[in-house]
């Protein structure tokens, strides 16, 4: 029960604060007809009650799976079993992210259906997946994150030379939403299980800089496709 | 009065099966290979699925119905406005106070200010971030204004993470990567995201799809930046705290 009050009361601190702002620039500057502004209010009531079901669902059912498969992956002790299994569940989690799905129908909708949902939604999950893999292999054969960020960066960049402007903004917020609800935690116990048993020594600051690497995935994803689109 | 609420709930529900099925999927792998769960704990399982997929539903029928089209219209009036400095303020406050609220920032807060000993107490790294966040919205809002590409932030933005990551303590650099998610909270790339597609639509000369997007991702790094700065300063007084024992222990030897 506390944890349904918990949800609760996050999803509300959450959306209120800009709901409010939203509705005194509604009396103030915007004055949208007033049919359009209660449609606004309906969906945040929609949007309020959606998240606390999703984030309790995930509370409940995901999360102890993402912590089981991470401690049964570790206990297989085979390296490539591993890092295959991150990059799967890297992906199948991404495309259940709330945030990943909102851009890519807005990015979808904005470009007149040029840059589809579906397929953005895939390279999105393939970049996240890839670089949980990525990730593993960096837990497992202890390599500085730092060198990890730094060579993704300047790949990103490269990257983003060659590739159509239209797409460099499109990417880089691929990489900010993926940092979800869903993903952050179901990748951070992910690791974490997989760095506690791989070596057993605890160096839990190994589970770390995850969430970092997840989301230059889909940067690179991202600039990848506009490469071939262009 | 024309009110559409549950206006193409069908296709959503499609779509959410779709987004859950492969999670769904790799689970029961999972389970018939190597969990083997006893049922009382797959009864769980199934109840979070099923909790997971109403909720998305209705989160996706919410932005749906309510975020994007009043984000839109929204957006277009504001970019109307004769005033148009007016947005960067707007931005700012927008940023701040969805920040300032955001629970799992409050878990990140606390988070810094227990490694360090309390030295950096939460409120200081609370405003730190919703200053930060602010401004990366209100940025955002200028660069829709003047057509600055995204570029001219993020690289120098990246680099500067990259820089003073050298200087910052191993802990905060932990802390300072898995943190760039908290800012993002749900009405970010939601309704803030669709507020931007409608300004961008309606001032002269600019592409919603070019000037629109990158918000998020200057929001993503505001934490990020944030907290390696403070982490720097928190090594500076570690580094003072040390030194002032190094020179206390002399003097006593000195002493004796």
């Amino acid at each position: 029960m506390d944890n349904i009050k918990d949800t609760v009361l996050e999803v509300i601190l959450s959306i209120l604060p800009i709901t409010i702002v939203i509705t005194i620039l509604q009396f103030t500057l915007i004055w949208l007809p007033l049919d359009m502004f209660i449609q606004f209010l309906i969906g945040v009531l929609l949007v309020g009650s959606g998240l606390i079901l999703f984030l309790l669902g995930v509370n409940i059912g995901l999360l102890p799976v993402g912590e089981m498969i991470g401690s049964s992956l570790s206990k297989t002790k085979r390296v490539w079993v591993i890092i295959f299994f991150g990059f799967l569940l890297g992906l199948v989690v991404t495309v259940a992210e709330p945030d990943v799905r909102v851009l890519s129908s807005q990015i979808n909708q904005v470009s007149g259906g040029r840059i589809p949902k579906d397929i953005l939604i895939l390279s999105v999950a393939l970049g996240v997946g890839g670089f949980v893999a990525l990730a593993m292999f960096r837990i497992i054969f202890s390599i500085n994150i730092v060198y990890l960020l730094a060579g993704g960066y300047a790949l990103v960049f490269i990257l983003a030379a060659f590739t159509p402007s239209v797409f460099v903004p499109i990417s880089f917020d691929s990489g900010g939403v993926t940092t979800g609800p869903l993903t952050v935690p179901f990748i951070l116990s992910l690791g974490v299980g997989a760095a506690s048993v791989m070596r057993g020594k605890s160096s839990s600051s190994d589970g770390f800089g995850l969430v970092a690497l997840a989301s230059i995935g889909p940067i690179l994803a991202v600039l990848l496709l506009g490469v071939i689109y262009g | 009065m024309n009110i559409k609420i549950f206006e193409g709930f069908w296709g959503v529900l499609l779509d959410v099966a779709m987004a859950l099925i492969p999670l769904f999927f790799l689970f029961l792998i999972f389970q018939f290979i190597f969990l083997k769960l006893p049922w009382a704990k797959l009864q769980d399982i199934l109840i979070g699925f099923t909790l997971t997929y109403f909720g998305l539903a209705l989160f996706l029928q919410g932005v749906h119905i309510g975020f994007l089209p009043a984000g839109a219209l929204m957006g277009e009036e504001l970019g109307s406005l004769h005033h148009l400095w007016l947005l960067i303020p707007i931005g700012f406050v927008l940023g701040f106070v969805a920040v300032y609220a955001e629970p799992a920032v409050s878990v990140l807060t606390h988070q810094v200010e227990r490694v360090s000993g309390g030295y950096i107490p939460n409120k200081v790294l609370l405003y730190t971030l919703s200053v930060g966040v602010g401004l990366s919205i209100a940025i955002s809002m200028i660069r829709i204004l003047l057509g600055i590409p995204l570029w001219y932030f993020i690289v120098p933005g990246y680099i500067f993470v990259l820089i003073i990551v050298r200087f910052s303590t191993k802990t905060f650099t932990s802390i300072a990567f898995d943190s760039g998610g908290v800012a993002t909270g749900p009405m970010t790339a939601t309704f803030i995201l669709a507020l931007f597609v409608g300004i961008s639509s309606v001032i002269e000369g600019r592409d919603p799809l070019v000037d629109g997007f990158g918000m998020v991702a200057l929001v993503a790094l505001a934490p990020i930046l944030s907290v390696l700065t403070l982490g720097i300063i928190y090594r500076r007084k570690e580094q003072e705290q040390y030194d002032k024992d190094q020179t206390r222990t002399k003097a006593h030897h000195n002493h004796r």
